[in-house]
């Protein structure tokens, strides 16, 4: 975490798009910044204000986790990783999200309970005296259920940045208010684990679960979900799920030991409008365009990294990582950017 | 060509759904910007509020359809304001109405079937209308509900609305699209008739002349080979069946099939109510039996298009064409999809191939569970349709600027290689149990690591949350109990079997319970022991018995001379108890068993012994043999629900030995008791 630039190209690939950073840890859990801090910051004068930034999040089997922040400076085009912004996680995040709005320095993260992490607004004035990053909140539904189950994920609605949904292996969803710091509601969701969770709407939401479904909330009538969609072989379960933001008819979701990745179009429930499958190995990731209406990509066991477009057949493009890809972000501040995990490395890859 | 001002268009658009009395009809107008096929109008001539059992087009529901595609339109509009095209806006503007907006829950199936239809677009060559406009030619889909969503995007929908027939003309720049909820096969005569209304509608404002793509379609329908002369327009079908079975014949026999056809339709139209239904024996058939009835009654307009169907159909209609269109279609699709992304046109045969077989397996059951979800969703309909319109409008708005661009073009610095489906991408070889390892790690291991964690060392918390922590080791002291349930039943199992080996191993048993059959098996091992020391005491005995044989014998011996009948006698005799000795030890030794397993009867008579400890079942019998018998008592304690899982039995000087292992299973909730067993088998013993 002292590295203060790693750029160099991947050796295992020539590609001069290509710009790898090395943590020091195995990374999973990974988030695009909305954008770089506040424009007034002090830190504008360092990197460019509008350079890309990441939260990584460690993976290590054990309660000591890291959540490391990263900006990549794409005058230069290197990484510059930022001790001071660095902090100890309790677990491994199992997921880490950056508050919508850029004007609100918040980073969430999931792992036994959803925490809230304040970042300096200026990172630049306070380098690495004191850990500069503080845990805001901790948000346990302890009181109102006797077990606050381990999340699986969750997902800020960015339509109503107050919501923050939670999901968990307990078969719930939950729903926050995180500026009131409270449960606004709790779903059973699921006959078995939730494992994502993404939101549609101000007050929609889609969940996947170890029972093979696709459901949808509507927080107006709690009293109904509908499933609009089932694994093909019953049980099978569906790891992975990403609404679309830009089109929002669309979503994606992944299956387990599955090459497949599942477009669903929420008009036409139940059977899909694309079914993805140019993958060689199971899909780990999913993401839509932020910014094209029907362009998605997914990352795989493969080391693939492919875009496609729902309702074609083969991908648009390929990059090869020469390694499982275990994590896929496209910036939604920098859309021509995507960033990828596999083993202890991220790559930036320009689209 | 040119366009049919919105006011024509509409007018037109009414008169082709009522004319022909088909639920609805749309008009797609290509959208210069998006490169996409986009609503451009609409009728709506279907059931209102009731589902579908009003005959369409009644004079006085007239005014109420018109009334309510403007309602529908005005729905949509104030749901998607957005999305409407700037022809369409205008349109909107003139139809708008006081009238009170409907609300989602107002809408039958059908209604809402033709309401999601404004939010759909086709890229040319895909979609039903996408294909129309591509390939310059209409597509006639038969079973609409029940197509792959892959060929009819807009088949769930469909499904819920019971639209089974869609037909998309290309019509002057755009596409004609007529729906209906009746089966109706292929026609031209019926192309050509709504063609005919906007033809009109050019004439009547002296527009320029029909379309040459107009005149010219209906010239290239007639070159298909299954020409057929005199048939009726509406084919029935009776049931899918009957189609499947046509698609297998050739085209002669098709062709008698037809004439059959035709001889049913002849019947039905001129004949009684009761022939009518006398053929309708599938659900599917219910709305064709409406339109054959409004075939017959008076209708001159549809006189006058049955008699247009008559003279100039040439059939196209089959099943076999049907699914030939479907096939096209799917490979438009690919097509399509080529052209819009970046991949090589050489390949797209065999895309299309890997991409259709892989299909294969998942479909049917895809329709399988499609068909479960349309009856799920048609409960839940209002509530989901309700989310569905809340995400379109606000889509909508939100999508507007960047609609000119679908997709993402890459920067020519990408790091991306094109995509190329021939080329041997470097395969890694995954070892077994390794796909998505880490994300499996993530959703399945790293809970189950919060709770361990905690429960082990209790970490330096940083949240001080006891709540959540002693909770957490309630869950975790869950998970051990849970296997040691586990481990303490399969612990008693063994324990039982166990019991069971010593119970076949002790002869005698007074009671079947665990207590008895340890004290029985020490009385055992006790008796055992005795009879050791009297065997052994015996055996000595014997020793010294055939010692003083051998020795009165050498003296014998020693005299050869001796006359054989003199000393035989008493060699003889010593023989006679030497060999009774070792008889009586003999047949000592082969009733151990039988001596102290049979306390009460005598060998080699009649002895059951039985022995049920839970579910797990000895059976020990000894019995004269008879031929069969082993078998009948296999059979005898089957029937008592005793699965037998294994078997020893010898039989020696005609007595039968056996020995049977079973499991009891329950029989009306209780398992056979060791009587009941018992007399089943004296039963079996007495009769045979």
């Amino acid at each position: 975490m002292e590295q203060q630039s790693s750029t160099q190209e991947s050796p295992l690939s020539t590609n001069p798009f290509v710009y790898t950073f090395e943590s020091p840890h195995p990374v999973y859990a990974m988030a695009f910044a909305p954008s770089s801090s506040s424009s007034s910051s002090a830190a504008a004068a360092a990197s460019s204000s509008s350079s890309p930034r990441l939260a990584l999040g460690s993976f290590v089997e054990d309660y000591s986790n890291r959540v490391d922040i990263v900006s990549f400076d794409e005058d230069s085009l290197s990484f510059r990783a930022d001790p001071g912004l660095s902090f100890e996680h309790p677990y491994p995040p199992t997921k880490l999200l950056f508050h919508p709005s850029p004007s609100q320095p918040l980073l969430a993260s999931s792992s036994d309970f959803l925490r809230l992490w304040r970042l300096p607004a200026d990172p630049a004035s306070s380098p690495s005296l004191s850990p500069a990053v503080e845990l805001r909140c901790v948000l346990s539904n302890s009181k109102s259920s006797d077990f606050c189950a381990p999340l699986t994920s969750f997902d800020w609605n960015e339509a109503e940045p107050r919501r923050v949904g939670t999901c968990s292996i307990d078969t719930t969803c939950t729903v926050w208010d995180v500026e009131r710091g409270a449960v606004e509601t709790q779903l059973i969701a699921h006959d078995k684990e939730v494992y994502d969770i993404a939101w549609g709407e101000a007050a929609v939401f889609a969940s996947v679960s170890a029972d093979g479904s696709v459901r949808v909330f509507d927080l107006r009538d709690k009293e109904h979900s509908t499933i609009i969609y089932e694994s093909p072989r019953p049980d099978t379960p569906l790891l992975r799920l990403a609404w679309n933001k830009v089109d929002r008819r669309y979503m994606a979701a992944v299956l387990m030991d599955s090459a497949r990745v599942v477009v669903l179009d929420i008009r036409s429930p139940a059977v899909p409008v694309a079914d993805l499958h140019r993958h060689a190995a199971p899909v780990n990731a999913v993401a839509w365009s932020p910014a094209a209406p029907r362009s998605l990509c997914s990352a795989a066991d493969d080391g693939h990294w492919s875009a496609a477009h729902p309702d074609a057949i083969d991908p648009a493009m390929l990059y090869t990582a020469g390694a499982e890809i275990n994590q896929l972000q496209w910036s939604a501040a920098h859309p021509d950017w995507i960033a990828i995990a596999f083993a202890n490395k991220v790559q930036m890859l320009r689209v | 060509m040119v366009a049919l001002s919105p006011i024509r268009l509409q007018k037109a658009l009414q008169s082709v759904a009522q004319s022909i009395q088909w639920t609805y009809s749309l008009f797609w107008n290509p959208c210069p910007q998006q490169g996409v096929l986009v609503w451009g109008d609409g009728y709506y001539n279907g059931a209102i509020k009731t589902r579908k059992t009003v005959q369409p087009a009644e004079v006085s529901a007239e005014e109420v359809t018109l009334q309510r595609s403007q309602q529908l339109r005005e729905l949509y509009e104030s749901l998607s304001a957005g999305e409407a095209s700037q022809q369409q806006q205008q349109q909107l503007q003139l139809a708008r109405r006081p009238s009170a907006a409907l609300s989602p829950e107002d809408l039958t199936e059908s209604e809402w079937f033709y309401l999601m239809c404004i939010s759909f677009s086709f890229p040319p060559g895909s979609g039903l209308p996408g294909k129309a406009f591509a390939r310059r030619r209409h597509v006639w889909l038969t079973r609409a509900n029940e197509a792959d969503s892959k060929v009819f995007s807009r088949a769930i929908l469909a499904k819920s609305a019971q639209i089974q027939t869609v037909v998309c003309i290309p019509l002057m720049d755009g596409v004609l699209e007529l729906g209906t909820t009746e089966m109706v096969e292929e026609d031209t005569g019926l192309i050509k008739h709504a063609k005919s209304f906007f033809a009109e509608h050019h004439e009547i404002q002296s527009m320029p002349a029909l379309s040459e793509q107009s005149t010219s379609n209906p010239a290239k329908y007639n070159e298909p080979p299954s020409f057929q002369v005199g048939v009726t327009m509406h084919r029935m079908h009776a049931e899918p069946t009957e189609s499947d079975r046509q698609n297998d014949e050739d085209d002669d026999e098709e062709d008698d099939d037809h004439d059959d056809d035709d001889d049913e339709e002849d019947e039905i139209e001129g004949g009684s109510g009761s022939e009518v239904g006398t053929l309708k024996c599938s659900h599917m058939i219910t709305p064709t039996l409406t339109r054959i009835e409004g075939a017959t009654t008076p209708n001159a307009e549809h006189d006058e298009l049955m008699q247009l169907g008559l003279s100039q159909n040439v059939r196209l209609g089959s099943p076999d064409d049907c699914s030939n269109n479907l096939n096209t279609q799917l490979q438009m699709v690919g097509v399509c999809c080529n052209t819009s992304g970046v991949s090589n046109h050489q390949r797209e045969d065999e895309t299309y191939h890997c991409w259709n077989f892989l299909h294969e397996d998942i479909c049917s059951e895809l329709q399988q569970q499609s068909s479960v979800q349309a009856q799920e969703l048609s409960q839940e309909d209002a509530h989901y349709s309700e989310t569905v319109t809340t995400i379109l409008r606000h889509n909508s708005s939100r999508g507007d600027e960047s609609k000119s661009n679908d997709y993402f073009v890459p920067s020519r610095q990408t790091a991306f290689a094109g995509w190329n489906s021939t080329r041997d991408h470097p395969q890694i070889v995954l070892s077994e149990g390794t796909s998505q390892w880490l994300l499996k790690t993530m959703l399945f291991r790293v809970p189950t690591l919060h709770c361990r964690y905690k429960d082990e060392n209790s970490p330096p918390s940083i949240e001080g949350e006891g709540g959540g922590s002693r909770s957490r080791k309630g869950a975790a002291q869950e998970e051990p109990s849970a296997n040691h349930v586990l481990a303490e039943r399969r612990r008693r199992e063994k324990l039982n079997e166990r019991f069971i080996v010593l119970r076949s191993l002790v002869p005698f048993v007074t009671k079947m319970d665990k207590a008895s059959i340890l004290g029985d098996a020490i009385e055992y091992v006790k008796q055992l022991r005795k009879r050791i020391q009297d065997l052994e005491s015996r055996n000595r005995q014997m020793e010294s018995l055939t010692k003083t044989a051998e020795l009165q014998r050498p003296g014998s011996s020693k005299d050869p001379n001796v006359p054989r009948g003199s000393g035989s006698p008493q060699g003889s005799g010593v023989d006679h108890v030497a060999t009774s000795q070792l008889k009586a030890f003999s047949s000592d030794k082969r009733k151990i068993r039988v001596l102290e397993g049979t306390r009460v009867v005598d060998a080699p008579s009649t002895n059951v012994q039985v022995s049920i400890i839970e579910a797990d079942a000895l059976l020990e019998m000894q019995c004269p043999y008879k031929e069969g018998l082993l078998l009948k008592i296999m059979q005898t304690i089957h029937e008592l629900r005793l699965e037998i899982m294994s078997i020893q039995s010898s039989s020696v000087n005609g007595t039968l030995f056996a020995e049977l292992r079973a499991k009891v299973k329950e029989m009306n909730g209780k398992r056979a008791s060791i009587l009941e067993v018992k007399k089943a088998i004296y039963r079996v013993f007495s009769n045979s």
